[in-house]
């Protein structure tokens, strides 16, 4: 008797993509193809991404991208390995005190995934010209200050490169995105309104949409552009226009953000030096704090003296923790950029580890609306 | 300076604690390397893991701290190796064991500052949860599942535990699709294809009549058992005739292994004879499609062109002639194993056995193919063998990123633990969402209606060589705790005492079974404002013999439950696992028949009896040979 299969048009996309990821890289990736696909895995594959300092952070991104099993990582880092940096990098060992950082972690990263091609560069990344930057397809630079992140921006923004800067100070850290433009596809159930191609926020618009059967469901394939900001312009950016003309979430807004702006600005007056707790450089840096926080139109009674002693006491530490949450969102977010799937970080992430916290701020100056 | 410097700078006087400290982690799987990494890292001082599993490939794709040549090693002591060089301050101690095992007891559970649970089992989650209450040491509770996370703290008496962890919901959801589901289920989707599959291993087992007649998937369960006895005598006898048959014919094919006509019986019986007579009770097909029975000749022509080597190509989807090959070729597989383990077993051994197993792949293939042919005669959406494996095999997707970010959350709680600070500890979530990548909620305190949080729970020192029953029922329970009549002591087997069931009363705690770290429950029956369930975890001692010999150390103030009693509910911490009460020993004077358990019941012959959440075990001692499904 006749056996008619009604999907046809599955059986048949199916197969284009067939097999060109070996069985054994299949196996070995399983449980990750299972989340986001065989076509993202082999977009994964084909990237090379540069990672800025190896630190901490860096350790934990370097880990979670290898074994995630990117194309290439050249991790890039000019300084020594010192005894601090034992404190939370598992890449490092006793003996590694004095190499080069970045050619002392290359070897424990490469064994992580031998089929990963992991480049070490011993060179400092701010003697590298915008040319340089075009041969990654992601820059994640880590632990800078801001006028370093800045110039490399401009480096990226020239090369069409999608950047990240994130750092972490003990209990505090941020991830800073700048994606240029970024399109991305999410598949949801076909909702009974028809989806319109326009604005979905001041950032982010709909810019196709089509639908597919599945399992006897009518499922929708929603193609989505976010547009970013260089981080000289997010510098400076007014908190999203829904914050601002609502008291009760501008009371909300965590005080870290405040306190990353007066740290940027703090460094630039201190030739990059982090405060200290000596009473001159507190001094300062409450006055910065204080005047940021103003800026930013936060209410003054949110900004704390003793957030403000807090921070100052975590500046310039690595807590593993902290270090773990941190490169888990930054490398999971990389991951979803190449995958071409889900919402990406727009696009300053704080995290206060104190507070069990991790908001998500869109920070843009504000002439500069999306165009759909 | 060095490796102490910034722990000390961030945590301040924590660090000192924290290098003190004695932790114990059960698991060492995904979230389990990435948190003993930020444990070592941290300074933990000494640090015991627990872990039953060895390391397989598809493990490192996240598990960073195993590599290829650690495959099929333990997990706990190559996590210890590894992660042990990150910090040689740290002491590290592991177990390549069952946290179940008895060695682990409440004592030794009472020794650690902290416990965290880094596991992805349900019912090992529960024991480790359960003696952290007996032991009254504060736990971190983790879950993944693809993108999604969660942390929690659970403290006696301080906050209620993981209702509905990522994890356990999925698994939840995944049981409800089990073979016992509703025999009309079974045409709706690709699940209740597959399970079906599974259970039509029965070729290579001991098989029976009904497995493969059209309701052999899902109306092979307990609960459709009664169906037979519906009719009149006469045609209850015509059934047991038709039933007889059937075994016969199905012995028949057996016997026919490893002949070249084997596959053709298989196939005619299961994808056309079986269908052909589904078809025929009209009135099932009324308001929906009828089954299309296969033509064995007519795909074997079509399959003709068809290299078994398609059995490779996990990721499409197989055409029906292609899913044929796959069928006949791991059928072929199968019985050459099935033959050689019977060529080698000795008389008088266990007959030999062919398991399901989703990484073994004739298994594997013979599910993946049999479950589309059978979803192309349902006209069920067929799926590529990659995803069945999935489905079968219970397969959780599952990601570094999110390890690594809930065992550094994991780790933030510990701290606020540590610190003794409940009210700033959180329960926190992973969340999607374009404003947050986290979402949290304060700690609750203990809901009396939750069968886990809401009882109390007390240590008795008993002698268990000299207690009777008797001896707590009155002594403790009626005169010490002020029980009345209406209560009950239970545990995990079953009823040992209530008002009508009074014979074990006399008994011994030993001769009851009753040991040390064991544990009873007891349910207040009362009518007006009855107490919480109670929990009492054994201690055994030798008392004196002038002395009583049950002690009970601590007072306690048992609450009252809000609402009506509780009847011992699916997941009763209480009770150690599902199904509640059966009748131990000694006679009861009630009817105690609907309460005992399933698989506490004799296995009737010729059933597939679901064993605890996920064990099926397809039943029958006709012949030689069974199958057992085991979706680990």
């Amino acid at each position: 008797m006749p056996i008619t299969v009604d999907s046809t048009d599955e059986v048949a996309t199916a197969t284009e993509n067939t097999q060109s990821i070996s069985a054994d890289e299949i196996a070995l990736y399983d449980r990750q193809i299972r989340l986001w696909g065989v076509k993202a895995q082999e977009k994964l594959r084909s990237a090379n991404i540069l990672l800025v300092t190896m630190k901490a952070l860096a350790n934990e991104i370097a880990k979670n991208l290898v074994l995630a099993g990117i194309g290439s990582l050249t991790i890039i880092d000019h300084e020594p390995v010192s005894g601090d940096d034992l404190c939370s990098q598992f890449f490092l060992s006793e003996e590694d005190i004095g190499k080069n950082r970045a050619n002392a972690a290359a070897p424990q990263i490469r064994k992580l995934n031998p089929r990963v091609a992991v480049h070490a560069e011993s060179t400092d990344v701010k003697t590298r010209g915008p040319e340089y930057f075009t041969q990654f397809d992601v820059v994640i630079i880590t632990e800078a200050d801001f006028d370093t992140i800045s110039s490399i921006n401009t480096h990226t923004r020239l090369s069409n490169r999608p950047l990240y800067a994130t750092a972490s100070h003990g209990f505090y850290g941020y991830i800073f995105a700048d994606l240029i433009s970024h399109d991305y596809v999410i598949q949801r159930d076909k909702s009974n309104i028809p989806t319109a191609l326009k604005a979905e926020t001041s950032t982010r618009s709909v810019i196709a949409a089509t639908t597919k059967k599945e399992n006897g469901k009518v499922v929708e394939i929603v193609t989505k552009r976010e547009t970013y900001s260089p981080i000289a312009l997010v510098n400076s950016a007014p908190l999203p226009a829904e914050h601002l003309k609502n008291r009760r979430r501008l009371r909300q807004v965590t005080q870290l953000l405040t306190g990353i702006r007066a740290l940027w600005e703090f460094q630039r007056l201190s030739n990059n030096a982090l405060p200290s707790q000596s009473r001159a450089d507190m001094e300062l840096f409450t006055t910065l704090a204080t005047a940021k926080h103003k800026e930013l139109q936060l209410p003054p009674e949110t900004l704390t003296s003793e957030f403000l002693r807090n921070f100052l006491q975590n500046m310039g530490a690595e807590l593993a923790p902290v270090t773990a949450f941190l490169g888990g969102v930054l490398a999971q977010d990389v991951i979803n950029v190449l995958g071409g799937r889900e919402q990406p970080i727009q696009n300053f992430l704080l995290f206060d580890a104190e507070e069990s916290k991790a908001p998500v701020y869109a920070l843009h100056p504000l002439m500069s609306l999306v165009v759909a | 300076m060095g490796r102490e410097r910034y722990p000390k700078q961030s945590l301040g006087s924590l660090y000192g604690r924290i290098k003190e400290s004695r932790i114990l982690m059960v698991g060492a799987g995904g979230i389990g390397c990435e948190l003993l990494k930020d444990l070592v890292l941290t300074g933990f001082g000494e640090i015991h893991l627990v872990d039953l599993d060895t390391i397989d490939l598809s493990n490192l794709n996240r598990q960073f701290l195993f590599r290829h040549e650690h495959i099929k090693k333990s997990k706990a002591m190559v996590a210890k190796e590894v992660a042990g060089r990150f910090n040689p301050n740290v002491k590290l101690e592991a177990y390549h064991a069952n946290i179940k095992d008895s060695m682990f007891n409440i004592n030794w559970f009472q020794s650690f500052n902290l416990v965290f649970n880094a596991l992805d089992n349900l019912e090992a989650r529960r024991h480790v949860n359960k003696m952290c209450l007996a032991a009254d040491v504060p736990l971190i509770e983790s879950g993944t599942t693809g993108f999604n996370g969660q942390v929690q703290v659970i403290r006696k008496l301080t906050t209620d535990r993981a209702e509905q962890s990522a994890t356990i919901a999925i698994r939840r959801k995944l049981r409800r699709l089990s073979p016992s589901a509703p025999y009309e289920a079974h045409q709706v989707n690709p699940y209740t294809a597959l399970f079906g599959q599974r259970a039509i291993f029965s070729p290579f087992g001991r098989g029976n009549s009904r497995l493969t007649d059209g309701s052999e998937i899902f109306g092979t369960s307990e609960d459709d058992a009664p169906e037979l006895d519906h009719g009149e005598d006469s045609e209850n006898s015509r059934e047991i005739e038709k039933l007889k048959q059937e075994a016969q014919a199905l012995k028949l094919i057996r016997q026919s292994m490893g002949s070249p006509d084997f596959a053709r019986k298989v196939f005619e019986k299961i994808f056309s004879e079986d269908i052909l007579r589904l078809r025929s009770m009209e009135d099932m097909w009324k308001s929906r499609r009828a089954p299309e029975p296969l033509d064995f000749d007519k795909v074997s022509r079509q399959a003709s062109e068809v290299d078994i080597s398609v059995a490779q190509k996990d990721q499409i989807t197989w055409s029906l002639p292609e899913d044929f090959v796959v069928f006949s070729d791991s059928l072929r597989r199968l019985s050459i194993r099935l033959h050689d383990a019977q060529a080698k077993a000795t008389d008088g051994g266990a007959p030999p056995v062919l398991t399901f197993d989703k990484d073994d792949d004739d298994t594997l293939d013979f599910v993946a193919a049999s479950a589309n042919l059978r979803s192309l005669i349902f006209g069920i959406e067929t799926k590529s063998k990659f995803d069945i494996k999935q489905m079968a095999g219970n397969i959780i997707p599952a990601i570094a990123t999110t390890n690594a970010m809930v065992a550094g959350l994991c780790v933030l709680q510990a701290f606020k633990v540590m610190r003794n600070d409940y009210t700033s500890a959180r329960m926190v979530f992973l969340a999607k969402s374009a404003d947050r990548v986290l979402s949290s909620e304060p700690l609750r305190p203990p809901k009396q209606d939750c069968a886990v949080c809401g009882v109390a729970q007390t240590r008795l020192v008993v002698d268990t060589s000299r207690a009777t029953l008797n001896d707590l029922v009155e002594d403790l329970l009626r005169l010490k705790l002020g029980y009345g009549e209406e209560f009950s002591v239970n545990n995990e087997v079953g009823t040992l005492y209530d008002p009508e069931l009074d014979d074990n009363l006399k008994k011994k705690f030993s001769d009851l079974g009753i040991k040390g770290d064991s544990f009873l429950t007891v349910i207040d029956e009362e009518e007006e404002n009855p107490r919480v369930n109670l929990v009492l975890s054994i201690s055994e001692k030798s008392l004196p013999v002038d002395s009583k010999p049950i002690v009970h150390p601590e007072s306690i103030d048992i609450a009252r439950r809000a609402r009506k009693p509780l009847a011992l509910p699916e997941d009763a911490l209480t009770n150690g696992h599902a199904n509640g009460i059966g009748s131990v020993t000694g006679k009861r004077k009630r009817s105690a028949e609907d309460m005992v358990p399933e698989d506490e019941q004799p296995k009737k012959k010729g059933k597939v009896v679901a064993k605890g959440d996920d064990l099926i075990v397809l039943d029958d001692d006709t012949s030689n040979g069974v199958i057992e499904i085991d979706d680990d």
